[in-house]
């Protein structure tokens, strides 16, 4: 507790408190609160202001333990300020429990030093928002269950009817409702006077106490309480609220509860309980050989998308198809095919190529970690695994707006999963060596460790200051504590409102140590689900963050640290080599040592009785096909596989050499003759690419071509006496041939020659243009008469008597001009009038026109109106008129 | 950390026979896991749920089974496929059939939700009844197959406890006088016993039939004998005479031309599936005594109407016989929830060790077609292209330079197609026994090759069953059923009987080659190469240069 502090004076505020705390306490108070850093408070007031933030206090409560928690709670519902005896009463009861007076200074010390409590203490004093947060109300039932004291509940209770319950409770009347009041709180918590009032009591009202005891401590009544109601009411034991509604009052719940706060007062955390013991060795093999297999299948993964991965998504990612495709090429459920997925992506091996097209593939990286001795390899996915946010257990899940979230897709970030990884692995190394644990005992403990969902899904980089630091001794020593009941605790503890309150984060914690447990498993950090001797190792020292989680496995030669070590990735990178460093020295002979040999068989099957060597791998891997994998492999030869190998450029000889160089067993003979068989009929058929050929029934003239020094450039090759290839094309085959001296004729596909008159080139099937006509067609009655009205219109526009405007503005092309804001308003009067006016206006094209039109609508840039020229509804954009004049009112 | 055995991830178990620990492991492991591949140097063994299943039923626990994996794995087992192992069997025995004395037939479980479930089933609904209490439902006793094979279906096997029933006694008694049970024959009839109903897979040659008889004794009840076909039920009468306390009289002869049923009768398979409008009418036969033990030899045949027969016979002890559960048609589990788990398996090559089985030296001869032949060939129709390359004119050659080279053995030349054996009877100047040669005919023959009178006989598919011909040493094979593999073990099985003179048997495969043949045969010789009986390949230009 070296965060306390005794100043000659008691501290008047937390400010005041805070100023007499050291500098260590204060930088602890700041680590373990980040939040209160950003920015840097200018002074002690400021942090103690900031300290006090709504905001500030959730997430500083969130961090809290259970029995830290249950602290503040505690404090939340005594007397303020409290006394250390009060808080101790409240906790353990009226009859003590030595594991809450053991581990109340601690819990205080930790709400002391998040600057949650201060003073000294006699004066204990939980900050006021906390307080607020914590305390009891109608709209937010304390996880106490406790009610309002009976000052809260009194206070708009008429005098007369408090002096009556005084009276009927047997205390003397008083003067006023105040000193009646605390004269009933008194009685109510004096335990002998109670227990006397209470042995009067009817049965039946004791009932009634019995179910409101633990809480909620409100119940409902008629408008005519029942008898064994009333003697309750009556005495101030239930106390109304609102019409209908009557409370427990605080203090005689204490009392019926022998005073204590919480039904079950956590002060331990709960064990984590081993479900079996295995030996040591039996787990560290397990782990090693998963640890291979992880090698292996990470390998397949990438060998299997080696010629093009899949492509990524639009939204990124993995589509399903792909993840099952590779699910069953991996020969694993999609959820673990993910999580590899995943993990090679984490590890840098995989990547998105970033073409235009755009496929996952592997990275230059991962040609580098191939080349690593195994242990080095595993250690490389196991730390990538241990500091990575994302978390491939939610894929095939949605996200907030109902988008599935797909492996290597965005959205499977969460910040919090370092931490829970870490927090896993520390409480199986605190288990002793061997041991799995009971994976409920570990939730238990974690949400012990965190009971108010302790982390949201969204906070970056601000992890978990432990709350705990002091010495204390191990589950064993301190016996199993006391019975808990998370479920009730941690789902009703939701005092502080949860402002940020996105309701899965518990659930998230709960499900993100959940997997730490199986992904572990599969990575080979622990076997047989105890943690083995190089997963110790890879952890380094942050595991024990409490004493009781030490390590005690020789395994884990470590520093161990007791400040609590920044969080989230509790190791520097340097500290991180080492101990990665450390766990691929465990490891490494551990894991088997890869075989030059295997063995054949006559039914044509070689088995690799386990890892092979590179290279020996690679070419039984082309020669014969897969079988079945796992610690040994099975290859079988087929024709198919031969031939493969063939193709890659092997001949037989060779294969005959590789087999029996590498099988322990003699070759079998129906495998050799296998071999014999395929590569007799191999390449038996011979395939290429000519532009052209010579044939010619005299071999002699064959020769003579092809020696021929002039023949060079043609590309000839003799394909058989009579046939020769040509790289060149028929024509210039032919033209060089005559150019030799010869008289070569062509031939069709068919073998008929060729009439060297070549073939008149056609065209696809076109059909003719169409005539273009001299002049316009003669045009019919209606467009005769439309055209005519145009031309009257067009006439009417240009002789239309104008009233003469200030100033004779039209231009020299007899165009009307306006101003804008002129013509703006003339069409507008128009348009109210509804009478004709006469525009000149400009076409896209430049040409001007000058037009009557009758405007019906003026808006957005345009005017819509009647073009007595056009003889039709026109729309014109109003900076394509150059001017506006009015028509001759004679002419109309 | 250097057991004998490797834990694959596809559940298969590779075991390295040439370990100084193989043979214990073998043991531990042979009571969950079915021997797959038997050659040479590494046998592969698969864990399947039936199989784990049917360890419950013969009492060895999960525990059990991976104490065995951890204790002889070369590496470490996956801890989920243990995990794995020990859900599979803990599937086993939530529910059970028990005898109700008053409702008869019930399913009872242990686990309700795993009753409720299965209740849901619309196979499960129309077999069973009323239910009686929360946990138990009344079973039609008519369904007592049918329920097991459709819960076994539904991966919720149940354990069936309802007993059988003990059937007409009647004395029956080995009576061995020169001879005796072999060990292994004795641990099989004794399994048996123990298990109550399964199968009993032993190799051709290794006496099958004695089993039954050891059975026979044990169950000392009225018998029933399905084979395949007369000559096979003639042979297991004359056996039985021979080997047992039963007389002629008791035993009866149900087929094509006799109806007889007597305390011991031998059916073929094929007067129980004849069918006439539409119904069988000689599966009375099931239910016309009180049989006490019912015996299916080559169980791997059993026909479909006899499966769903022996559905409704499952109070009645049950023994299958055959060489090899490998059915050409998928349908190994129904055999083994229908007539039983399997009860007693020894590779082939274990049996030969202990001399109970000639070795055989196996050697397929690739002969080429002729270039005529080839064209022909790649010109025929697809449905001919067997028959095509499998009578080719240089087997012929083959054959008889082959018949020469072993001139004075005792050979069999056997073939799929009838005008190749008439024509290949005509040039060895040998006897031909096909379908339509008659079974007194066929006797007379077998007995004379018995006798040695004749040396080489041709003989078509009709002998490939249970005909016994213990003087054969030499087979050649011309041409078979495609790729069958069980034809193929049956074949081989003509030459394994244990020789007078301990002549080494020969067993030959005509191929031509680069045709399907050669696929063919491929595909049979795998399981012949799987149960340890490598072959080898020789040109046919060798055998004619020796011949």
């Amino acid at each position: 507790m070296s965060t306390e502090e005794k100043p000659a004076t008691a501290p008047r505020s937390l400010a005041e408190a805070l100023r007499g705390r050291d500098d260590a306490s204060l930088a602890a108070l700041l680590r373990s609160r980040p939040d209160l850093v950003t920015p840097v408070p200018t002074d002690l007031t400021q942090l103690a202001t900031r300290a006090g933030t709504r905001a500030s206090v959730v997430r500083a409560l969130e961090r809290l333990d259970r029995f830290a928690l249950q602290t503040a709670q505690a404090l939340a519902v005594a007397a303020d300020p409290a006394t250390y005896e009060e808080l101790l009463g409240l906790l353990a009861g009226d009859d003590g429990d030595p594991a809450v007076a053991a581990a109340l200074p601690h819990a205080l010390g930790t709400l002391r030093e998040q600057a949650l409590v201060w003073g000294g203490d006699d004066r204990l004093r939980l900050v006021r928002t906390a307080r607020e947060l914590l305390s009891p109300s109608p709209q937010h039932p304390s996880p106490t269950g406790l009610g309002p004291s009976v000052r809260e509940a009194t206070a708009g209770m008429s005098p007369g009817r408090i002096q009556e319950i005084v009276a009927t409770a047997g205390l003397p009347s008083t003067h006023d409702s105040v000193s009646a009041v605390a004269s009933l709180g008194a009685l109510f918590t004096d335990r002998t006077r109670m227990a006397a009032l209470l042995d009067q009591a009817p049965h039946e009202s004791v009932e009634v106490l019995d179910r409101l005891v633990w809480g909620p401590p409100y119940g409902q009544v008629t408008a005519d309480p029942a008898a064994r109601l009333r003697w309750l009411l009556d005495r101030g034991l239930l106390l109304p609220t609102a019409p209908g509604t009557v409370v427990l009052p605080r203090e005689v719940a204490l009392h019926l509860r022998g005073g204590r706060a919480h039904r079950v007062p956590e002060p331990v955390p709960p064990p984590v309980e081993a479900a079996t013991t295995h030996r040591p060795q039996v787990v560290d093999a397990t782990a090693a050989g998963q640890a291979y297999a992880a090698l292996t299948t990470v390998e397949d993964l990438l060998k299997d998308w080696d010629e093009g991965g899949p492509a990524v998504l639009r939204a990124g990612g993995l589509s399903v198809r792909d993840l099952k495709r590779t699910a069953v090429a991996l020969d694993v459920p999609e959820p673990v095919a993910a999580f590899w997925v995943e993990l090679a992506y984490a590890a840098g091996l995989l990547a998105s190529d970033g073409e235009a097209d755009e496929r996952y593939a592997a990275t230059p990286a991962y040609d580098e970690w191939r080349e690593r001795p195994a242990a080095e390899r595993w250690t490389r996915l196991a730390t990538a695994w241990l500091a990575a946010t994302r978390t491939s257990g939610l894929v095939g899940g949605r996200d907030a707006k109902d988008r599935p979230l797909s492996a290597l897709g965005p959205g499977l970030d969460r910040s919090v999963a370092p931490e829970v990884r870490h927090r896993v692995l520390a409480l199986l190394a605190g288990l002793s060596e061997g041991a799995a644990p009971v994976p409920g005992s570990v939730l238990a403990r974690l949400r012990w460790e965190r009971p108010l969902r302790g982390a949201r899904g969204g906070v970056a980089g601000v992890a978990a200051g432990e709350g705990g630091r002091g010495p204390g001794g191990s589950p064993a020593e301190r016996g199993p504590g006391a019975g808990h009941s998370p479920a009730a605790e941690g789902a009703g503890g939701s005092p502080a409102g949860g402002p940020a309150g996105d309701g899965d984060g518990d659930d998230l914690r709960s499900r993100l140590a959940r997997w730490t447990l199986d992904e572990a498993e599969m990575l080979g950090i622990t076997g047989r689900g105890a943690l083995s001797a190089h997963g110790r190792a890879l952890l380094g020292a942050p595991a024990p963050r409490r004493p009781e989680a030490e390590p005690e496995g020789p395994g884990d030669k470590l520093p161990v640290h007791h400040r609590p070590a920044p969080p989230p990735v509790p190791l520097s990178p340097a500290e991180q080599a080492t101990a990665a460093a450390a766990a691929a020295r465990l490891l490494a002979p551990l894991l088997p040592e890869p075989l030059d040999h295997v063995l054949l068989q006559a039914d044509l099957t070689a088995v690799a009785p386990g890892p092979l060597q590179r290279p020996l791998a690679d070419v039984l891997g082309v020669l014969a096909d897969v079988e079945s994998k796992g610690g040994a492999t099975v290859y079988r030869f087929t024709p198919g596989s031969v031939r493969r190998a063939l193709d890659a450029g092997r001949t037989a000889a060779d294969l005959h050499a590789f087999l029996a160089a590498h099988s322990r067993t003699p070759v079998p003979q129906p495998l050799a003759y296998l071999i014999d068989d395929v590569a007799r009929r191999h390449g038996h058929l011979r395939v290429g690419a000519a532009s052209a050929y010579v044939r010619c029934d005299d071999d002699a003239v064959l020769g003579e071509i092809l020696a021929d020094k002039r023949a060079a450039g043609l590309g000839l090759r003799r394909l058989a006496p009579t046939v020769l290839a040509a790289q060149a094309d028929p024509a210039g085959l032919l033209e060089g041939l005559r150019a030799m001296g010869f008289a070569p004729a062509a031939e069709s596909a068919e073998g008929d020659v060729l009439i060297t008159r070549a073939d008149a080139r056609r065209t696809p099937p076109r059909s003719a243009p169409e005539p273009v006509p001299d002049g316009p067609p003669v045009p019919d009655d209606t467009l005769l008469a439309a055209a005519v009205r145009a031309v009257r219109a067009g006439d009417l526009a240009a002789t239309a008597p104008r009233r003469p405007t200030a100033g004779d503005r039209a231009g020299n092309d007899g165009l009307p001009r306006t101003g804008a804001a002129e013509t703006l308003a003339t069409l507008q009067a128009a348009v109210l009038t509804g009478e004709a006016l006469w525009i000149g206006y400009v076409n896209a094209e430049g040409a001007a026109s000058q037009r009557v039109i009758a405007p019906v609508r003026v808006e957005g840039g345009f005017v819509t109106a009647y073009d007595h020229t056009a003889d039709g509804v026109r729309t014109y954009p109003l900076h394509r008129i150059t001017g506006v004049a009015e028509l001759a009112d004679d002419e109309g | 950390m250097n057991g004998p055995l490797i834990v694959q991830s596809d559940k298969t178990l590779l075991l390295e026979v040439d370990h100084e620990q193989a043979d214990d492991c073998r043991r531990a492991i042979a009571p969950f896991a079915e021997l797959e591949r038997a050659p040479e140097h590494i046998h592969t063994y698969r864990v399947t749920p039936l199989g784990l299943w049917n360890a419950r039923a013969a009492g060895h626990d999960a525990e059990q089974v991976v104490d065995a994996l951890v204790q002889y794995s070369r590496y470490p087992v996956p801890h989920a496929l243990l995990v794995d192992i020990a859900d599979t069997m803990d599937r086993y025995g939530r529910l059970s059939l028990l005898k109700h004395p008053a409702h008869g037939l019930v399913l009872t479980t242990t686990d309700r939700p795993v009753l409720e479930e299965v209740l849901r089933s619309k196979r499960i609904t129309p077999l069973v009844g009323a239910r009686i209490d929360p946990d138990t439902v009344v079973v039609h006793p008519s369904e007592r197959g049918q329920i097991k094979q459709a819960l076994l279906k539904l991966g919720w096997p149940a354990e069936d406890l309802a007993g059988y029933v003990d059937g007409e006694a009647h004395p029956i008694e080995l009576r061995e006088e020169g001879w005796a049970l072999r060990p292994y024959q004795k641990q099989a009839v004794e399994n048996f016993w123990h298990g109550g109903s399964g199968v009993v897979v032993l190799p051709c040659g290794a006496g099958k039939t004695l089993v039954g008889a050891g059975s026979m004794a044990q169950a000392k009840s009225t018998t029933l004998i399905l084979v395949t076909n007369t000559v096979s039920a003639r042979q297991w009468k004359h056996e039985l005479v021979k080997r047992t306390s039963l007389t002629e009289d008791e035993i009866g002869e149900y087929s094509g031309t006799k109806k007889e049923i007597r305390p011991v009768t031998i059916a073929t398979y094929q007067v129980l599936t004849t069918r006439r409008k539409g119904v069988y009418p000689h599966l009375e036969l099931f239910d016309s005594r009180d049989w006490g033990l019912i015996l299916y030899d080559e169980v791997h045949l059993l026909p479909a109407p006899v499966f769903k027969f022996t559905a409704d016979l499952q109070a009645r002890r049950r023994l299958g016989l055959t060489a090899t559960l490998v059915r050409e048609d998928g349908r190994e589990s129904d055999v083994f929830s229908l007539i039983g788990p399997k009860r007693f398996d020894a590779p082939w090559k274990e049996i030969e060790a202990q001399g109970y089985i000639a070795p055989a030296d196996c050697v397929e001869v690739r002969v080429n077609l002729t270039d005529s032949e080839r064209l022909a060939y790649a010109t025929a129709e697809t449905e001919e292209k067997y028959r095509f390359c499998a009578t080719t004119a240089t087997k012929r050659k083959v054959t008889e330079a082959l018949v020469r080279r072993f001139a004075g053995q005792q050979i069999l030349v056997i073939g799929q197609y009838i005008d190749q054996l008439d024509e290949l009877g005509e040039h060895l100047d040998a006897p031909v026994i096909k379908g339509e040669t008659s079974n007194a005919q066929r006797e007379k023959l077998f007995d004379a090759f018995r006798e040695g009178e004749i040396n080489v006989l041709v003989v078509s598919k009709v002998a490939n069953f249970s005909i016994d011909l213990p003087e054969a040493t030499v087979a050649i094979q011309v041409s078979g059923t495609f790729g069958s593999r069980q034809e193929e073990a049956q074949r081989l099985g003509r030459v394994l009987r244990p020789k007078a003179d301990g002549h080494q048997a020969h067993f030959y495969s005509v191929v031509a080659r680069d045709t399907v043949d050669q696929d063919f045969a491929a595909h049979r010789q795998r399981f012949l190469a799987e149960q340890g009986y490598a072959y080898r390949i020789v040109d046919a230009d060798e055998v004619l240069a020796e011949g």
